[in-house]
């Protein structure tokens, strides 16, 4: 299968760098299959679950939140304000936290300043929980 | 009279050796933590890179667009992120930090955003504005901080807060040599290119809202490479400076060990002068 070329960077670390035959992220505007040879393209990144496909046809699952997704000339960088791969995301943490923010939620009206914190931190856990699952 | 002049000379000597041994200390100390913290500035080189050139080739596609964070004000406040030590004793490395920033200033009104006990103890006494006194731990600064710290610029940026943000530190060549960087920030430096490219990445959304939304990351990420970078600076720094120190301890004691013998040994001359003097008589 052909391949691309993939970095996935996070502040404090490289991620991932090597060859891989398909990513697929969560952008603002939704989820995107990156395959090789696609075109120079650029999106912010939202919170959900990402899947990285290797040379080998091996699938990995990651829990990928925030950044920028970049593609030009069949190099293709993820850099993500945090990316952890399933084998590295403690459930119940997940757990604990998805339950701590949905009863936040229920607390706060929706134009609370904390609504806006209180729904990312949902949505990263269930972004981790769903990587896991 | 020769009695005392050695008892002081041994009293130094005894003063050199302890203070030898405090900085012999801080040298042995400063190497182990330098390992460390050059993998951590190894560790955060990729995203910094990889991100400046992303937001550069952003920059680039909103050709005629108005870009964010790009529009040229009139500079009425300027905020400075000065990122110095937590502790002294690092040789010049605090103190040039300051020198660059005070140069940098000039007479012009600013703010401050310090990063490190240092920086905000030596801003706090001169009474320059502070825009947040609390990250004085610069080993420890997590990415997590960087995001807030880069809201924050962003949030006063945008709110006419100040009109342009400097970021100064030190960045780190190899261990005898570590430079003063200053780096503007905010307001985005239009690009002089040489050769302009036609531009085909498509955006989704457009390139100038894309890079308004990632804009807190890459800023983030650039203060978080840049806090590492500093902190190898004055590790290594420390490291040079005690060991200059620790070397001159040794020529001090081997000097002064030098003149103890020598008022010994006239003390000794003296009393056998005395004696065979008395013997004569």
């Amino acid at each position: 299968m052909a391949t691309f070329q993939l970095q996935i960077v996070t502040p404090d670390r490289m991620v991932f760098d090597g060859e891989a035959s398909e990513l697929i992220v969560r952008t603002i505007t939704g989820d995107i299959c990156i395959l090789a040879h696609h075109i120079d393209y650029a999106a912010p990144l939202g919170i959900g679950e990402a899947r990285v496909t290797d040379a080998d046809g091996k699938q990995r699952c990651a829990a990928c939140n925030g950044g920028l997704l970049s593609v030009s000339d069949n190099q293709v960088r993820v850099m993500a304000t945090t990316f952890e791969w399933e084998e590295d995301i403690d459930l119940d943490r997940a757990k604990r936290a998805e339950s701590h923010a949905q009863e936040l939620l229920k607390k706060l009206s929706q134009s609370d300043a904390d609504y806006a914190l209180a729904e990312a931190r949902l949505k990263r856990a269930l972004a981790r929980i769903q990587a896991k699952g | 009279m020769a009695g005392s002049s050695m008892k002081d000379i041994k009293l130094r000597i005894k003063s050199v050796e302890s203070t030898m041994q405090i900085t012999k200390a801080m040298q042995l100390v400063a190497t182990s933590k330098l390992r460390r913290a050059k993998e951590r500035m190894e560790n955060s080189k990729p995203y910094a890179d990889i991100s400046s050139a992303a937001m550069k080739a952003a920059v680039r596609s909103c050709a005629g667009e108005k870009v964010p964070f790009a529009e040229q004000r009139d500079i009425k406040n300027t905020c400075f992120v000065v990122i110095a030590g937590e502790r002294g004793l690092a040789g010049g490395y605090n103190a040039n930090i300051f020198k660059r920033v005070a140069q940098e200033a000039g007479n012009q009104p600013c703010c401050v955003l310090p990063l490190g006990r240092k920086a905000i103890e030596k801003y706090q006494r001169l009474g320059v504005p502070l825009l947040n006194a609390d990250y004085a731990h610069v080993e420890g600064l997590s990415v997590s901080a960087c995001y807030k710290l880069a809201k924050r610029l962003i949030d006063g940026y945008s709110a006419a807060e100040f009109d342009r943000v400097v970021l100064v530190y030190t960045s780190f060549r190899n261990m005898l040599s570590q430079e003063v960087t200053a780096v503007q920030l905010l307001p985005l430096e239009p690009e002089a290119e040489e050769h302009p490219r036609p531009v085909s990445t498509v955006y989704e959304p457009e390139a100038a809202e894309t890079l308004a939304h990632v804009m807190p990351d890459f800023l983030a990420g650039r203060l978080y490479s840049a806090v590492c970078d500093s902190y190898v600076s004055e590790v290594s720094a420390r490291r040079t400076a005690m060991d200059s120190a620790t070397k001159n301890a040794g020529d001090m004691i081997s000097s002064l060990s030098l003149k103890y013998n020598r008022a010994r040994q006239g003390a000794i001359t003296q009393e056998i002068t005395e004696i065979v003097a008395g013997a004569e008589q």
